[in-house]
């Protein structure tokens, strides 16, 4: 199949995806007991009041026709208004997607640059002692709370030594934020040539990677040394050692058979993060998409928390086409299906 | 401390900068740290964090004088002075009041405040009948008018003992409305759609920018009347861990974190670094029940329940010992407080009996829901405590927990359906018959739990029309009598109110919204 049919037919496979995504999420939202009415109404409203706000939301419609007018705006690119901030939730969701994915790009590569090649040395020596230390640093990876994990970090390095700045967010409150072009203060700052904020962002961008990357890092450490174990294990490797071939070049054979599951690993990875995420920017103030989604699901914000799962839905999605195209790139002989 | 270092030389130079640039003589910044960027400014359609800062922005014709109470300086609810009215008087049948206003109050925009501009104002809560218009309702105003450019007159329906005090709330606003009206459209007369992201009074701050879930800046108003306040610059800061909000509290990093809980309190009260203040709070933290539901609607039940609960190791459990016992639903700080009527002190043999004498000898085995949030870090680990100690006297509790937003929408007037749940309530105008208006009333909007007796809405309804000081006080202690008798809340403390700043912070005053005022504030 030709990259373009394999794109097409992904693209047709995605519209009946976000329908049923839709359609959950919308009636999960109005399942879920939340009223929003109430805390729109406020403290001193009356049943008149009650009425007249659930009627100018669309709630005291049937079911089905609000899901209705909902997709039909949906499609038309419309994810509608924030109920509590009255700001358009497509809005919202655009500046702040950027500010996470940074966040996300940064934590998962450095995660990915740490634990696939400790994951590859502690699968050449199973058992030995760096397999040993390294095991017990991915249980501790995989056991610490985010949270927690978060909220220590800042203690140690900002608190304690003072190594790191206040957790305040993206920026600090003494620089004036870069002109917008992405959306990403550091990325901005470079092409502004605005060092100072570039710096500001870096600086800020440190802790909260770290936390990522040591969550991120884990799991992958972990699913490669048990991939490249097995691929060591196989016909291949063994027919490579029985020829007599050098360590190197058996390594690098391992490399690239494992490269394959070990990237499809960490696609899974970077999508299954996104909830981490919104616990990492609310600890460091992040303001990103995680902390929207996590505050919208708390106030009970239905349209913003639609608008928040499908995008994360999206994600996901170009993620995994993404990953197929990468790995059909790096194996021309797997399937693009 | 590198960084710590490079920072404080990197904003003493950007300081001496903005001083240079600006020509003044100072400029102070203070970093307040709060779980949320207020999410509108509109004082009628209060919204998260609304109320932090509306209070910042709008002023009111009337102010509370000062008092000093064991060394602490708090507001004198006794004495009611003019602030942007500079006098006023009133007809015989106390239905007609007119104020005089200050000459020369200008907004940030340079306007000058006018009679119009508090007619507009009360005519925007009229027509949005929300937050100003319950004001106007429990304090019987009927109208407004301005008589000339400095006289504005209120029509009182009757006449009304709290409409002095309900004029030093911020709502119903007064907006520089020369300003506002260049924002109205035909669909939106009240500008709301541009109040929703600015502000226009004639208060002491005005919002200067605003970034959504970021941070919102208000600066200082240049032409404020009451001259210039310390810090010309507030910056409200997000972020939404309680616990790095401590951290950056405790590093010098923010000057002021939104209100802590008491855990935290405690270990910040250990903190040389941080300065915590303490006030008996207006406020009182309740389990509540709703005698619409079959079990509660017998009087013996609901004493049994108060009985059952022990409030001075609640208070220890979860207080750390340090709230007031509540022995009345009006606060010790509103004149007129009685703490003599609600004898339920901890006994739980007496409590069975009750329960035996409405029918349950063998206690309730039925479980009963008692819902909780997290509006209030107390409402947790009340319900806990509180199932906890009724389950000895054989009442079978179930702790529940819901969203804040949806305990918010069960407990509104229109729906109250709720038999039993942990809250916290009360009056921001401090004056007992607004307090048991508000809270005791069939009609009023924080009693939460369908509530009604129609003896002490008689009572509270004569107190309300009463001018006479003493007749006024004397009904307030016969309705918290009655309420006491009816024995509809548990109630539990009252939580005070603790406020943390950096420890050079000074001049913080305890008002009865919660809200500290920043023009008040020094740090030095």
């Amino acid at each position: 199949m030709t990259l373009q049919r394999f794109l097409l037919r992904r693209a047709l496979m995605v519209i009946p995806l976000m329908i049923g995504v839709v359609f959950i999420t919308f009636m999960l939202v109005r399942v879920g007991g939340l009223d929003p009415v109430g805390r729109l109404a406020g403290p001193t409203a009356t049943q008149a009041e009650f009425d007249s706000i659930r009627e100018n939301l669309g709630l005291d419609r049937p079911l089905w026709e609000q899901f209705g007018i909902y997709l039909g705006n949906v499609v038309r690119g419309d994810l509608g208004e924030s109920w509590l901030s009255n700001r358009p939730v497509l809005t919202d969701i655009k500046e702040r997607a950027i500010i996470s994915l940074e966040l996300l790009a940064l934590g998962v590569g450095i995660g990915t640059l740490i634990g696939v090649p400790v994951g590859l040395r502690a699968a050449f020596r199973p058992n030995g002692r760096f397999d040993q230390l390294t095991r017990i640093l991915s249980l501790l990876g995989f056991s610490i709370p985010t949270y927690w994990l978060g909220l220590v970090m800042i203690f140690v390095f900002f608190y304690l030594l003072g190594w790191a700045p206040p957790a305040i967010g993206r920026m600090s409150l003494l620089v004036s934020p870069p002109d917008t072009i992405t959306g990403s203060y550091l990325i901005d700052g470079l092409l502004t040539a605005n060092w100072q904020a570039a710096w500001s962002a870096a600086t800020q961008l440190v802790l909260p990677v770290i936390c990522l990357a040591i969550v991120s890092a884990a799991p992958i450490l972990k699913q490669t040394r048990a991939i490249a174990i097995e691929v060591l294990a196989s016909d291949t490797v063994r027919y490579a050692h029985a020829c007599g071939l050098p360590e190197h070049i058996v390594r690098r054979v391992v490399l690239r058979n494992s490269a394959v599951p070990v990237l499809t690993f960490v696609g899974t990875e970077v999508t299954g993060l996104v909830g981490t995420m919104s616990l990492i920017e609310y600890v460091f103030a992040w303001g990103g998409l995680g902390q929207y989604g996590l505050n919208a699901i708390i106030s009970g914000d239905f349209t913003a928390v639609q608008g928040y799962v499908l995008a994360l839905a999206l994600f996901s999605v170009l993620v995994f086409i993404a990953i197929d195209i990468v790995v059909h790139l790096i194996e021309p002989r797997s399937e693009l299906s | 401390m590198n960084f710590i270092r490079k920072t404080l030389v990197a904003s003493t130079a950007l300081a001496l900068a903005t001083t240079a640039m600006t020509g003044m003589a100072r400029a102070e910044t203070m970093i307040l740290a709060s779980p949320q960027v207020p999410e509108g400014f509109d004082g009628d359609a209060l919204k998260a964090h609304t109320q932090n800062v509306v209070t910042q922005v709008y002023e009111n014709l009337i102010g509370y004088g000062r008092m000093e109470v064991n060394g602490q300086t708090v507001l004198n609810p006794n004495d009611l002075r003019g602030h942007l009215a500079e006098s006023w008087t009133t007809s015989e049948d106390g239905k007609t009041w007119v104020f005089k206003l200050r000459e020369g109050v200008l907004s940030p925009f340079g306007n000058e405040l006018s009679a119009e501009d508090v007619v507009w104002g009360w005519n925007k809560s009229f027509d949005q009948k929300r937050t100003g218009n319950f004001i106007a309702r429990v304090s019987n105003v009927a109208s407004v008018e301005a008589l000339s450019k400095y006289e504005v007159q209120f029509n009182l329906s009757e006449p009304s003992a709290i409409f002095l005090s309900a004029l030093t709330l911020y709502v119903p606003g007064i907006y520089d409305t020369t300003e506002v009206k260049k924002h109205i459209t035909a669909a939106d007369p009240w500008a709301l759609e541009w109040m929703q992201s600015n502000t226009a009074g004639y208060g002491a701050y005005h919002l200067e920018s605003l970034r959504a879930d970021d941070q919102a800046v208000f600066v200082a108003n240049p032409n404020y009347f009451g001259g210039q306040p310390y810090y010309d610059r507030v910056i409200y800061k997000e972020i939404p861990s309680e616990a790095s909000r401590v951290t950056l509290l405790k590093a010098g990093q923010v000057q002021w974190i939104d209100r802590p809980s008491m855990q935290k309190v405690v270990d910040m009260q250990a903190d040389a670094n941080v300065k915590v203040e303490r006030a008996t709070s207006r406020s009182v933290a309740a389990a509540r029940m709703n005698p619409s539901c079959e079990l509660l609607s017998d009087v013996r039940v609901r004493q049994a329940f108060n009985y059952g609960v022990d409030k001075d190791a609640l208070n220890t459990a979860v207080f750390a010992g340090q709230a007031d016992i509540a022995k009345s639903i009006v606060s010790p700080i509103i004149t007129g407080s009685k703490q003599d009527y609600f004898p339920y002190d901890y006994d739980p043999e007496k409590a069975k009996a009750l329960l035996a004498e409405a029918g349950y000898p063998d206690g309730i085995s039925e479980p009963i829901e008692l819902y909780y949030a997290d509006e209030f870090w107390h409402q947790e680990p009340v319900a806990i405590q509180v199932a906890d100690m009724l389950k000895k006297v054989g009442i079978n509790i179930v702790p529940t927990r819901i969203t804040a937003s949806d305990m918010r929408a069960r407990a509104a007037p229109a729906v109250q359906d709720m038999c039993f749940f942990t809250w916290e309530d009360g009056p921001i105008v401090l004056d007992a018959v607004y307090a048991m208006f508000l809270m005791t009333h069939s009609a009023g909007v924080s009693n939460r739990a369908k509530y009604s007796n129609p003896d002490l809405d008689a009572v509270i309804d004569a107190a309300r029309q009463e001018r006479d000081t003493d007749k006024r006080m004397a009904l307030m202690d016969e309705a918290q009598k009655l309420w006491g008798a009816d024995a509809p809340w548990i109630l539990v403390t009252y939580p005070p109110t603790f406020e943390a700043m950096a420890s050079n912070v000074s001049g913080w005053v305890y008002y009865p919204d919660e809200h500290e005022r920043w023009r008040e504030l020094k740090g030095n």
